[in-house]
């Protein structure tokens, strides 16, 4: 047993360790890192699996209307009370609003109701949680797409491509991304809302995915084609070129695997950026349909859109509406951007920032 | 001074470049775009007729080549003139058309949005400076993990909201300032407010709403910065030869954050105009940002010729503000000239929006 131990220390040490061990080795003795990893993974599971266990548990969906849940004023009940599961509001003959009818089950409100239609405002933030989260994710990846090829064409091969490739990213970085964003969504949203999944993917967040892709490629190319510019030059690729590897296979092979940390680390931050992008998109009043939560439609819900927005009012808004999708929404950001920054700092622990 | 000269004349090629660009593509892009100008003409009619679609076109000039109407609007914009809007066209006695010119509109819009970029702007200056200086002396410190928590906060808030508040508690509640609207700098005695003291009045909200967004960014690239240059060697130097804290910092640590803060400020004036749309739906401004919303959600149809107006113009900021940007930098640094611009991109917080 000792001496299997000792060849296999003796055989790690021959062999060194591969960058990824490192890292790997690197986050896990870095504590905040691992903190903002446990806190974001909760952060998934919780969107992904929370809705329908607490659903389960409560008895409701994050659908269910319970019009008891607000008062006359429209102003929701708070967290942690049983609302009347009624489904209409009993008035009597003058118009003022009765108890409901005895007998009738209550439900229990855990963070409390969403608005005057009276959902539940934990299974809207969970399920919410979960569209934010595909939609930041689905961006991230079209941008990579669209991206990465354009910033190794141009920091690749150089010369007039590269000229061509800066101009027009220098172009479309200089303009309000939410000016075309909002003139995109609203013009293209009947041919790309209807495509979705199911209640796994629903309708309308892979148009805003692909909207909100395909106006942040350029960070990614920007930050590819940087990366290239200093990579082409290395003697490994000039070794490579002298044995005869193609273009092609030196970028697949030994170009593209270099790419990866910087990116990874852009992601994490992009993750971030698009679910507050997500926020913006909510309060123009486009997007995912109405029926679905996220956590940029729970908040245009209460403070309108910028066509018609609202000021507050203390008889008819709880602050609760506010408080629990910014919550959710900094929790993940924080964690994602500490765990970019953990990983940035255990792939270059030699850089000070 | 000669290469200065020659890098000047580089960039305002560049800019010149990028502007008519823009305007070619808007141009293009827009007139591709399916709008039925006539409906402005006649905004009551149900259905139009054959003679009124042919009429409004002839009226309008929308019937003539394109490549005509593109020669013609070069030629407005050579006098700073934008045309006239489709919107509120009036027909009269069947052939006479009143169109509402979109030189006066803009004349007012944008002072008030520059007003709310530049004072946003200068607080954010004013407070990410100081933060950023005690963050970076010490990184991991609790006075940094708090102004570094806080700034997080400020960013997933999304400005819409943040505005809303502060315009709820500071305006309507407490009546501290004017609860929205803007007033000209200048005064005017026929207006109902202007002046100094009531344009400010009007803009504190606006301009906390705005640094509070930016704050972030640009604390955490100051904090970078100073921690980089903390351990330099001239600083050591610095503090050998006996000079204070205070002049260390403010002397030799926090000059050197100058040029990559002034890069990033160039890469942001656009997104400094799209948090506008946000900011000005909140305080009721009409400014650039809702003269574009208005442009894109119109009720009718595209207006497409208000469209490009407002797109040329921010066009038109972005580019010029890019190249004070370029030329400050190059004054300050006459090494930087293109190699930072290259390396820097736009921040995330450009996500917000």
């Amino acid at each position: 047993m000792e001496g299997i131990a000792t060849t296999g220390m003796a055989a790690r040490a021959a062999a060194p360790e591969g960058p990824w061990r490192l890292t790997l080795r690197r986050i896990r003795r870095d504590r905040l890192t691992l903190a903002a990893a446990s806190l974001f993974a909760f952060i998934v599971f919780c969107s992904f699996a929370g809705g329908p266990i607490a659903s389960a548990i409560l008895g409701h969906s994050s659908t269910d209307q319970f019009p008891y849940a607000a008062n006359d004023n429209y102003k929701p009940v708070g967290p942690w009370t049983r609302v009347s599961t009624a489904s209409y509001i009993r008035a009597d003959d003058y118009g003022d609003v009765l108890p409901p009818p005895k007998g009738t089950p209550t439900t229990l409100l855990v963070l409390g109701a969403d608005s005057v239609l009276g959902r539940d405002e934990l299974l809207r933030v969970l399920d919410g949680g979960r569209t934010s989260l595909e939609i930041a994710l689905f961006a991230v990846f079209v941008s990579l797409l669209v991206g990465v090829p354009l910033g190794v064409l141009a920091g690749y091969f150089g010369g007039f491509t590269d000229t061509v490739v800066s101009r027009v990213t220098e172009t479309i970085m200089a303009f309000p991304l939410i000016l075309f964003l909002v003139f995109a969504s609203v013009r293209l949203s009947d041919t790309l809302t209807p495509i979705g999944w199911g209640s796994v993917v629903p309708d309308g967040v892979f148009a805003v995915a692909l909207l909100i892709g395909l106006f942040t490629w350029f960070y990614p190319a920007r930050l590819v084609r940087a990366e290239m510019l200093t990579l082409r030059n290395a003697e490994f690729v000039d070794a490579s070129r002298m044995v005869g590897a193609s273009t092609w296979r030196i970028i697949r092979r030994h170009l593209l695997p270099h790419l990866v940390p910087g990116l990874l680390v852009w992601a994490a931050i992009a993750f971030a950026a698009n679910i507050l992008l997500e926020v913006g998109i909510s309060f123009v009043g486009v997007g995912v349909q109405a029926s679905t939560p996220t956590w940029g439609s729970m908040l245009s819900t209460t403070w309108g859109t910028i066509f018609a927005p609202r000021t507050y009012d203390p008889n008819s808004y709880t602050p609760w509406q506010t408080v629990i999708p910014t919550l959710a929404i900094l929790l993940t950001v924080v964690a994602l951007n500490q765990l970019s920054e953990g990983i940035r700092r255990a792939l270059e622990p030699w850089s000070s920032r | 001074m000669k290469r200065m000269l020659s890098f000047f004349v580089r960039r305002l090629g560049a800019a010149l470049f990028t502007l008519v660009t823009m305007i070619t593509l808007t141009f293009v892009l827009f007139w591709l775009i399916p709008s039925e100008p006539a409906s402005f003409v006649y905004p009551t009619a149900q259905h139009l007729t054959d003679y009124q679609l042919e009429h409004a076109h002839h009226l309008l000039g929308t019937d003539r080549p394109l490549v005509e109407q593109y020669g013609e609007y070069l030629w407005h914009l050579l006098r700073f003139d934008f045309g006239s809007q489709w919107g509120g066209a009036q027909l009269f006695e069947n052939s006479k058309l009143t169109e509402v010119a979109i030189g006066p509109q803009l004349a007012s819009a944008v002072p008030a949005t520059l007003s709310i970029i530049l004072g946003g702007a200068l607080l954010v200056v004013l407070l990410a400076v100081p933060l950023g200086a005690i963050s970076g002396r010490r990184i991991g410190s609790i006075g940094d993990r708090a102004i570094v928590l806080i700034a997080l906060i400020g960013i997933c808030t999304h400005p819409m909201v943040v505005g809303l508040i502060l315009r709820t508690i500071f305006g309507n509640q407490l009546h501290w300032v004017a609860p929205g609207g803007y007033c000209q700098l200048t005064p005017d005695a026929n207006a109902p407010c202007s002046g100094p003291v009531d344009w400010a009045s009007h803009l504190v909200l606006p301009w906390i709403t705005f640094a509070l967004l930016f704050l972030a960014l640009y604390t955490r690239m100051i904090r970078a910065s100073v921690a980089d240059t903390m351990h330099a060697d001239y600083i050591r130097t610095a503090r050998a030869k006996g000079a204070g804290e205070t002049r260390v910092m403010t002397r030799h640590v926090l000059p050197n954050a100058g040029l990559r803060v002034l890069t990033m400020v160039g890469m942001e004036i656009g997104t400094a105009i799209g948090v506008c749309i946000y900011i000005e739906a909140a305080f009721g401004i009409s400014g650039l940002g809702s003269m574009a919303v208005t442009a894109l959600f119109g009720t009718v149809a595209l207006d497409l010729p208000l469209i490009l107006a407002v797109v040329v113009v921010i066009t038109a900021i972005v580019v010029i503000g890019n190249l004070a940007v370029d030329l400050l930098s190059a004054l300050i640094d006459p090494r930087a000239g293109d190699a930072l611009r290259d390396k820097e991109t736009k921040s995330l917080a450009g996500g917000v929006i």
